[in-house]
C-alpha cells in the first residue's frame, strides 16, 4: 500500500486545426455563386481568388467584408438515442481589399487581409467526445500585398506574397475529476505565423469567354510559445504545470482553374476547379517546453489526402444597378474516415448559394451573399476516443460587403 | 411603411432566429420497430442491495442516488415509453444521507481519506448505537437497499429498528415488524424489472475475511439460493413481466481485495524499518492466521482486505490479543507469535472457496433466468473484463483503486462513470434479449473518483 503508485494515464491534450472547415468568404461576388467566378471578376478581390486578374481592372476600388459563418455539428453515439449539437458559434471572417495604380497603365498593386481558414466548434463538456475536445476557435489572417501585369490587352498576370497570423483556442476534457464532479480540462491558446504565395494568369478572348488559372501556396504556420493552461485537482496540480507548447500546421496548396462565358448581354455562366493539396497534412505534432510522466508530446496521425472541389454559377446583370447570382458546388473531403476529429468532422459537402450586388451610385456599392452548405452524415470511430457516432454538419454564411471605387 | 421601419430590427431578428434554427443538423434517431416483443417499461422497479441504491465510497448521498444506474436506466427507458422513476431521495438539506469517505489528500501517493460528516440524514440511534435515517415512505421505484441480502429478502424483522437501517427507512412507522423485503418489492405493480441480489450473501462473508460475526456475513449455501432466488424471480414474473437479472462479481474483481497485497505490505514495513535502522534485516514474510493454521507466512495469494491498510495495524507492539486481552509485544503481522487475524485475510483456501460459490451461484442466476426468459446483465463477466484495463471514451479504466475510475473509495462499490459502464452493460442485455432500442447511457457524463 506503501508503493501504490498515483499515476494517471491520460493522453495529453491534442490540438488540431479545422482544415477540413474551409469557407471561403473573401469575395462576396463569387460567394454568390458557391465561389466560382474567379474568370468573370476582375476587381479588388482578384487578390485572392486570381492575383493575374487584378491588372484589368480600369479603377481602383477598396472593399470590406463581413461574414457570419455558423457551422452547425451534430452527434450521435452509436446505440445512443441522444444527439449532442455543437453550441451556436458565430466566427466572422473578414476581409479587406484595397488596389493601387495609375489610370491606364499596365499594372496594378493590391493589399488583401483576409480570413482563408476559420472554424468555431463548440460540444461542451457533457457530450461523450469531451475527452476528445471541449471547443476549437481557430482563425487565420492572410495579409497578402499583391502586383499584377498586364502582359498583353488579353493576358495578364499576378503574384502575392502572403504572410499568415494564425490563431487557436482549444480546450479539451481531462479524465481526472475535481471535488464539484466536474472533470479536468487542458486550454491551448497560441499565435503563430507562416509565410506564402499566391500566383496567377488571367486571359480573356475577345469574345469575352475568360480563363483564370491561379497557384496558392502551402503555408506552414508555426505556433510557439503557444500557453497552456491545466484546471486540475490540487493534488496533481504539479503534474500539469502552466507550460509552453509549439506546433507546426500546414495549410495547403491548391491549383485552381475558373472559366466564364457569356451567353447573352446579361448573362454569364462561370466554372471553377479547385485541387487542394491536402496530403501534406500527414500529422499534427504537439511539443510542450515542460513534460512529465502524465503530460507528454503527442502526436495525431492526419493522413489528409487531396481533395477536390467544383463550382458552378451563373450571373444575371438584371441593369446598370442590380446583379443576381446564383450557384452550386461539391467539395470532395480531405478527410479519411479513419481520421475524423471532433474538431472537423468533416465529409463531402454540397453547397447552394444566392447573390446581389447593387450599385448605390457611382462610387459606392454593395454586395450580399448567402451560402449554405450540407456535410454529408458520416459514421466513424474517433481515433481519440474510439467512440462510434454519427456526425452532420450544416454551414450557414451570410456575407455583406461594401465596395468603394474610384 | 413606417410602421415597417420601425419594427426592422424585430423583422431582422425573427429572421436571424429562423436561420438559426434551420441551421441546425438532424440526425434520425430510430426507434421504430424497436421493441418487437411489447416490452412494457411504463413502471420500471429495480430491486436490489447497494449497488442498486447508488452506494458509494462507503456510504449513500443524495448525489450517489442521483447517479444510481437505475435512474441512469430509467431516463433511457423514458425516451422509449418509460414512465417516471421515483427514487428514497433523502432530504435536500440532508444531502450527503449517510455519510461517506472522501479522498483528503494524497500523501507521496499515499491516499488519505477523511470522513464527510456534516448534512448528514441521521434522525436517530438504534439501541445499539447504529444510526437511522431520515424516512422516505413514498411510492418508490428504486428499491435498492445497502447491505439486503437475498436471504435475508425472506427474513422478517429486517424492516425494523434492530434490522437494516435502509430498509427500515423505506417503510412506514406503523409496517407490521413481520413486512419482508421480497414482499416490500413484489407489491409494486410493476411492469418491468431489473434484479441485483446475491452479492452480499457471498461478498458479505468474504469482505469480513471469511470470518462469520453475524447475519451479514455468513456464505450463502447454494441449495439456499436456488430456493430464495426462484422465489423472489417467480414472484417478480407472476404477471409475466420482463426484466433483467444481475450476476455476482469475482472477488478478485474488486480492489476491495486487490491492493494491499503481501509485496506492498512487505515493502512499507521494511522502508519504515530501515529508516529507523539502516542495517537491520529486513521482514521477508508477513504472517497470517488461517482456519487450519494459527499462523502462517502469507503468499501471494491471499488476499488483505483494502481496511487493514488503513487500520495500521502492521507491525504494531501495543496490540491485545482478541482472546487473552494481554498485549502482545511480537510486532503484527510481521512475527508468527502475532499473526494478522484471520478476519482481515480472504486466504488463498477461502478465495477458492469463494470463487466456485460465486461460479455456482451464477449458473443458477442463468438458468432461472432462462426458464423466466429474462434477459441477464452480466456483472461478472464485465467487472472481469475491466481487471484487465481498457480504454472507454478515451479514458483507461481498471480495478486499479482510485486510478481505475470505477471503483469508489470503499473499493467494491462504483463511481458515477463505473454506475454509467455497469447501465450500459444492462442496456445491452435488454437491448440483446428483447430487440429492444434502448438508448445507451452517456459515460463521459460521469466522473471517477475526486481528487483533493
Amino acid at each position: 500500500m506503501k508503493k501504490l503508485l498515483f499515476s494517471i494515464l491520460c493522453a495529453s491534450p491534442s490540438l488540431l486545426f479545422a482544415q477540413g472547415s474551409q469557407v471561403n468568404t473573401q469575395g462576396v461576388r463569387a460567394l454568390g455563386m458557391a465561389g466560382a467566378g474567379s474568370a468573370l471578376f476582375t476587381d479588388e478581390t482578384s487578390i485572392f481568388y486570381n492575383p493575374g486578374g487584378l491588372a484589368k481592372m480600369d479603377h481602383n476600388a477598396v472593399s470590406a467584408g463581413i461574414s457570419t459563418v455558423m457551422y452547425r455539428s451534430a452527434f450521435k453515439e452509436s446505440g445512443s438515442n441522444q444527439v449532442y449539437n455543437t453550441r451556436s458559434q458565430v466566427t466572422p471572417p473578414f476581409s479587406v481589399f484595397a488596389t493601387f495604380g495609375p489610370d491606364n497603365a499596365r499594372w496594378k498593386a493590391g493589399l488583401g487581409v483576409y480570413t482563408p481558414y476559420g472554424g468555431a466548434v463548440d460540444w461542451g463538456d457533457s457530450w461523450p467526445g469531451k475527452y476528445e475536445l471541449n471547443h476549437l476557435k481557430l482563425r487565420a489572417i492572410y495579409i497578402q500585398p499583391t502586383i499584377s501585369y498586364k502582359l498583353t490587352d488579353n493576358l495578364s498576370v499576378g503574384a502575392g506574397f502572403v504572410y499568415n497570423i494564425g490563431m487557436v483556442d482549444l480546450a479539451r476534457s481531462l479524465p481526472l475529476f475535481l471535488t464539484d464532479g466536474s472533470s479536468a480540462h487542458a486550454k491551448l491558446t497560441g499565435t503563430g505565423t507562416g509565410i506564402g504565395y499566391n500566383v496567377g494568369a488571367h486571359y480573356n478572348f475577345d469574345n469575352n469567354v475568360a480563363i483564370s488559372l491561379s497557384y496558392r501556396s502551402k503555408v506552414v504556420t508555426k505556433l510557439k510559445k503557444g500557453d497552456a493552461e491545466f484546471t486540475v485537482p490540487d493534488a496533481v496540480a504539479a503534474s500539469f504545470p502552466d507550460t509552453k507548447f509549439s506546433a507546426e500546421l500546414p495549410l495547403p496548396a491548391s491549383l485552381n482553374l475558373g472559366l466564364s462565358v457569356p451567353v447573352s448581354d446579361k448573362v454569364d455562366i462561370v466554372a471553377d476547379g479547385t485541387f487542394i493539396q491536402y496530403n501534406i497534412y500527414k500529422k499534427l505534432v504537439f511539443d510542450y517546453a515542460d513534460n512529465t510522466p502524465l503530460l507528454q508530446d503527442t502526436e495525431q496521425i492526419k493522413n489528409y489526402k487531396n481533395a477536390f472541389s467544383g463550382k458552378v454559377g451563373v450571373n444575371y446583370k438584371a441593369n446598370e444597378k442590380l446583379a443576381v447570382r446564383a450557384g452550386v458546388g461539391y467539395v470532395k473531403t480531405p478527410v479519411d474516415k479513419d481520421y475524423v476529429y471532433a474538431e472537423t468532422p468533416d465529409n463531402d459537402r454540397i453547397m447552394g448559394a444566392l447573390g446581389l450586388s447593387y450599385a448605390i451610385n457611382d462610387k459606392f456599392s454593395l454586395h450580399a451573399a448567402y451560402v449554405l452548405q450540407k456535410l454529408k452524415e458520416r459514421t466513424v470511430t474517433s481515433p481519440v476516443t474510439q467512440i462510434e457516432g454519427a456526425y452532420k454538419t450544416n454551414i450557414h454564411a451570410p456575407s455583406i460587403s461594401f465596395t468603394y471605387k474610384w | 411603411m413606417k410602421r415597417f421601419q420601425k419594427n426592422i430590427k424585430l423583422y431582422i431578428g425573427f429572421a436571424a432566429l429562423a436561420l438559426a434554427a434551420s441551421c441546425k443538423p438532424s440526425i434520425d434517431i430510430d426507434t421504430k420497430g424497436g421493441n418487437p416483443e411489447n416490452v412494457d417499461f411504463s413502471k420500471y422497479i429495480a430491486v436490489g442491495n447497494s449497488l442498486t441504491s447508488g452506494y458509494a465510497n462507503s456510504g449513500l448521498s443524495l448525489k450517489g442516488q442521483e447517479q444510481s444506474f437505475p435512474n441512469m436506466l430509467a431516463q433511457e427507458m423514458k425516451k422509449v415509453g418509460g414512465g417516471e422513476f421515483l427514487q428514497p431521495y433523502f432530504p435536500a438539506e440532508n444531502y450527503n444521507g449517510s455519510g461517506f469517505l472522501y479522498l483528503k489528500a494524497l500523501v507521496n501517493g499515499q491516499p488519505q481519506l477523511g470522513t464527510v460528516t456534516d448534512h448528514l440524514a441521521i434522525r436517530g440511534q438504534t439501541e445499539d448505537k447504529k444510526p437511522l435515517y431520515i424516512k422516505y415512505t413514498g411510492p418508490i421505484n428504486n428499491l435498492g437497499v445497502p447491505g439486503m441480502r437475498l436471504d435475508m429478502a425472506f427474513a422478517p424483522g429486517i424492516g425494523t429498528t434492530k434490522g437494516n437501517p435502509y430498509f427500515e427507512r423505506l417503510l412506514p412507522d406503523n409496517a407490521p415488524a413481520t413486512t419482508t423485503y421480497v414482499d416490500f418489492a413484489t407489491t409494486k405493480d410493476h411492469t418491468f424489472f431489473s434484479f441485483s441480489l446475491g452479492n452480499n450473501d457471498v461478498l458479505g462473508y468474504a469482505t469480513n475475511g471469511a470470518v462469520t460475526t453475524d447475519a451479514t456475513n455468513t456464505l450463502i449455501s447454494e441449495q439456499t439460493f436456488t430456493v430464495r432466488y426462484t422465489e423472489f424471480i417467480t414472484k417478480l414474473t407472476s404477471k409475466e413481466q420482463k426484466g433483467v437479472v444481475a450476476t455476482i462479481p469475482d472477488v478478485t474483481a474488486v480492489p476491495y481485495f486487490t491492493t494491499v497485497t503481501r509485496q506492498a505490505l512487505l515493502a512499507g514495513a521494511n522502508a519504515a524499518l530501515l529508516a529507523q535502522n539502516p542495517t537491520a534485516t529486513p521482514f521477508k514474510d508477513i504472517y497470517i492466521k488461517t482456519k487450519t493454521a494459527p499462523f502462517r507466512a502469507a503468499t501471494d495469494k491471499d488476499m488483505f482486505i483494502l481496511p487493514f491498510s488503513s487500520a495500521g495495524l502492521l507491525g504494531r507492539q501495543d496490540l491485545k490479543d482478541p482472546a487473552t486481552g494481554i498485549v502482545n509485544p511480537a510486532p503484527y503481522g510481521l512475527h508468527p507469535a502475532n499473526p494478522v487475524g484471520d478476519n482481515f485475510v480472504l486466504d488463498e483456501a477461502e478465495a477458492k472457496m469463494v470463487q466456485d460459490r460465486i461460479v455456482a451461484l451464477n449458473t443458477t442466476i442463468k438458468q432461472v433466468a432462462d426458464s423466466k426468459k429474462l434477459a441477464v446483465a452480466d456483472i461478472y463477466s464485465f467487472l472481469n473484463k475491466v481487471k484487465s484495463g481498457y480504454q472507454i471514451n478515451g479514458i483507461a479504466i481498471s480495478n486499479k483503486y482510485i486510478t481505475g475510475n470505477i471503483f469508489s473509495l470503499d473499493g467494491v462499490h462504483l463511481t458515477p462513470m463505473g454506475y454509467a459502464i455497469m447501465a450500459n452493460v444492462f442496456v445491452d442485455a435488454i437491448n440483446a434479449k428483447y430487440s429492444t432500442k434502448l438508448g445507451k447511457v452517456n459515460v463521459s457524463q460521469y466522473g471517477g473518483v475526486a481528487l483533493p
